[in-house]
């Protein structure tokens, strides 16, 4: 019975970890859960070669004390098998394997709404897949409901599933979660790609707009598993610095990374430095950025002749990405608020729509079409909701208190272009 | 047809099972479970006058829960059906008697068994003339862009009962399989008629428990709820969040006293719903994220006594939380689809491991199939500035086959032709 095999699984990964003594690896969510396996293990003292071969591989999940709220260096760099990426109409996609490992998912923007999520079992996968554009290379960074489903010898395992959208230091923006397998084999994996929900533009716009299916298979064996545990990590003293490790470099497999501030248009809103003084001049790079949550937020308008500008008017573009390697944050609710002598200029705040485009990446944007900005006016950013996106170690305390930013339009804006 | 291992399984497990595989040998494998405490199920009626005009008539003689909730039976089946002879008045004489066999045997109850038989938009395309424009039945459709597959056979029998045996006795009796009803002789079935389409058949349960009964299946989790009512964990069918029979009830022509019925048909991920979303996170998105910070559910929904909690503010802010906190619920998107604030969907799902899968059928009635679109398009939430997976549920539930039918009333239930006025 199936039952049986799981109750093995929980008991076989009860000992392991024990046996690494692995204070605290489980987190608040892993407590719960973990309690509920020990119940079994009164009977279940069957012993199994392989499934110990398992566990005995899986790395250790170290918890760091006094994590910043903030982008941190996490406690060590993963190990994944990557796979050759597959040809889906408009899109591309690129699976990534490595061991099942926890993460954390956002949903809302209270206390209560970041779950920390463990492994159901070390039997199985993290598998994820970053999805680009073939033909500008942009990575997709929006969740239109993918659907994936396993099979092994044309058998389903499993129940299908959306995987969520992630970011990972390494990985960048990405689709992923852990996938329990019982057993090794060839397992086929099918994606089904609904067309892109988000608004797109420049070279993007009007594509994938069919719905496509992705397939690919992968070996999980002993083999499989020796490689992606092979897992060395950092100095303990490095854990939890602010900082963050290099995107991994894949062949044939973009990096979801936002042009650099100096490849933007337009007139920069500027912030505050950390004295409170407005920043003179254009900002050179990401890190120059204002932040909120550790985000750094990048704010331009756009002249009317602009072609992401859409109507008559001008438009504000914002591009908020992680503060080192410029990493889109995708699924936010954004307003703007203009202000001039403590007076509103615009009935209602204007609403950001997020898009995706051909060479500035996923960004948020609105017409200025009916706003008569002025130099000197404030422009505050509200973040409504943060990113809804689940976050592996070294994200999962940053994005989530963003108070609202405050901009200026600089005084030599009106001759700036 | 294999039967479930007995001594793997709790007894409840055991009869659930027994319905899902169905045929001859489970239903004696069923009454030979109960052997020890006989289940005593109560008689129907010689009287057919006495049980009401419409088929889906089942409200005020179904139980009440404590909240006073109509309860529906605990053990569903939807027995697909084909046409296997023209509709003649010769066939629709025997459907009649075979259907009346039913309602003489059980008492129309939890206890004993309730019924409806459905005909399919293709089952009315093998007549000269259309229905009426009273009747709103098109075929199925894809609602939200999924690849869906159809119900395209003939006709739906769905049986429901809190006895399992009960289930199977009566669908059984229907094709020849068995010699009594209850313990009464069957002279009528359907055989010559009807016959079973085997691969389309579904099974399914409802009430408190018999989820968590599951767990020993792959993609049903230990730690969903031990008095969880369905396998998503939560109540539903609350007395004001439902459309009235008579709200869903075809009102005029010649099909006056119908409804009409969708199925949907789909599986579900239990394993990131239960193992890695939190109990605050289910909520959020299975009613609103209101109902989470006020704690206004609890764990299966039982401090929700009669209504799913839903106000006109909280349906109308559906678009603000989408914005506002990135999440919004299911009920609550779903409710939008209301007409002048009140429910158009009369709901009689039910939860399923058919195919040892965790799934739900959907069964919805409606005066027209346009009203189930316009609540599941709302539903969908498309419209909405929200993430896949927080959009209420839709990121955990895979449509896998829909059917439209026509629950015709008590007097054209057996093989209505198109215009009953023109025929009859």
């Amino acid at each position: 019975m199936d039952h049986e095999i799981d109750r093995r699984t929980f008991v076989g990964w009860g000992a392991a970890t024990g046996a690494l003594a692995l204070a605290g690896c489980f987190g608040e969510g892993g407590d719960e859960n973990g309690g509920e396996r020990n119940d079994s293990d009164g009977e279940g003292n069957e012993t199994d070669e392989n499934r110990d071969e398992t566990v005995d591989v899986a790395p250790p999940f170290p918890e760091i004390e006094d994590k910043p709220d903030a982008v941190y260096v996490p406690t060590h760099r993963e190990s994944m098998r990557a796979l050759e990426p597959i040809v889906a109409g408009d899109y591309r996609l690129a699976p990534m394997l490595s061991y099942p490992h926890p993460f954390w998912l956002v949903t809302g923007d209270g206390e209560d709404d970041v779950q920390h999520v463990t492994p159901d079992q070390m039997r199985g996968v993290h598998m994820m897949f970053t999805l680009w554009d073939a033909e500008t290379g942009v990575v997709l960074p929006v969740d239109s409901g993918n659907v994936v489903r396993l099979s092994r010898d044309g058998e389903r395992v499993g129940s299908p599933q959306s995987m969520w959208p992630m970011l990972s230091q390494e990985m960048g923006f990405h689709f992923g979660d852990n996938v329990p397998l019982e057993e090794d084999g060839t397992y086929t994996v099918e994606v089904e790609l609904p067309p892109l929900s988000a608004r797109t533009t420049g070279d993007l716009a009007g594509r994938f707009a069919e719905r496509e299916t992705a397939t690919f298979e992968f070996d999980y064996d002993q083999d499989f598993r020796e490689t992606v545990s092979d897992v060395d990590y950092f100095d303990e003293g490095r854990w939890g610095e602010r900082g963050a490790l290099e995107p991994m470099a894949h062949d044939h497999v973009p990096y979801s990374r936002l042009p650099e501030v100096d490849a933007f248009p337009g007139t920069f809103l500027v912030g505050t430095d950390e004295s409170g003084e407005i920043r003179e001049g254009r900002p050179e790079s990401t890190a120059e950025l204002p932040r909120s949550g550790d985000a750094a937020f990048l704010a331009t308008v756009l002249e009317s002749d602009y072609r992401l500008t859409g109507g008559d008017g001008r438009s504000l573009l914002v591009s908020p990405r992680t503060p080192y390697n410029r990493v889109p944050l995708p699924n936010m609710s954004l307003d703007a608020t203009i202000e001039r002598d403590g007076e509103s200029v615009t009935a209602e705040p204007v609403s950001l729509e997020q898009t995706i485009d051909g060479e500035y990446g996923l960004h948020y944007g609105a017409s200025l079409e009916d706003v008569d900005l002025r130099a000197g006016d404030t422009v505050t950013l509200t973040i409504r909701s943060l990113p809804q996106v689940a976050r592996h170690q070294g994200y999962d305390t940053a994005f989530l208190e963003m108070p609202p930013i405050e901009l200026r339009v600089p005084e030599d804006s009106d001759d700036a272009e | 047809m294999t039967l479930p291992d007995r001594s793997a399984l709790s007894r409840r497990d055991y009869l659930r099972a027994l319905v899902a595989v169905g045929g001859a040998s489970a239903l004696s494998a069923c009454l030979s479970e109960n052997d020890d405490e006989a289940v005593d199920v109560p008689s129907g009626t010689d009287d057919p006058d006495s049980l009401p005009s419409r088929q889906h008539a089942w409200n005020e003689f179904l139980s009440r829960d404590d909240d006073g909730n109509v309860q529906l039976p605990e053990h569903h089946v939807l027995v697909a059906l084909s046409l296997s002879t023209e509709p003649s008045d010769d066939a629709r004489a025997q459907v009649e008697d075979a259907l009346r066999a039913l309602e003489r045997a059980y008492e129309w109850s939890n206890e004993g068994l309730v019924f409806t038989i459905g005909y399919t938009p293709a089952y009315f395309d093998r007549f000269d003339g259309s229905l009426p424009d009273s009747v709103d039945l098109p075929d199925p459709e894809p609602i939200v862009g999924d690849a869906d597959r159809f119900d395209e056979f003939d006709a739906i029998l769905h049986l429901a009962s809190d006895h399992p045996e009960v289930t199977l006795e009566a669908e059984q009796g229907l094709f020849g399989e068995r010699d009594e009803f209850n313990g009464r002789g069957i002279e009528t079935d359907l055989t010559g008629v009807f016959e079973r389409v085997d691969e389309r058949r579904r099974t399914g349960f409802v009430g408190a428990g018999l989820p968590a009964n599951h767990t020993d299946l792959d993609g049903v989790p230990e730690s969903i709820p031990d008095e969880a009512p369905s396998l998503m964990g939560f109540r539903s069918g609350f007395a004001e969040s439902q459309a009235p029979e008579d709200r869903v009830t075809i009102a005029e022509g010649p099909f006056a006293g119908a409804t009409t019925q969708h199925v949907s048909s789909m599986g579900l991920n239990l394993r990131q719903w239960f193992e890695q979303d939190s109990q605050h996170q289910r909520v959020q998105k299975m009613f609103s994220p209101e109902h989470a910070e006020e704690n206004a559910v609890g764990t299966t929904g039982e401090k929700l006594t009669t209504t799913n909690g839903l106000t006109d503010e909280r349906i109308a802010a559906t678009e603000a939380d989408a914005s506002d906190r990135g999440v919004v619920g299911h009920a609550q998107k779903a409710a939008r689809g209301r007409e002048d604030g009140k429910p158009p969907l009369l709901r009689r799902d039910f939860s399923t491991v058919d195919d040892d899968r965790p799934g739900i059928h959907f069964l919805a009635l409606q005066e027209g199939i346009e009203e189930f679109v316009r609540v599941r398009q709302a539903m969908e939430g498309t419209d909405l500035d929200v993430t896949n997976l927080n959009n209420g549920i839709t990121g955990y539930i895979f449509v896998n086959r829909r059917g439209n039918y026509l629950v015709p009333p008590r007097s054209l239930r057996a093989l209505p032709p198109t215009n009953p006025t023109e025929t009859e």
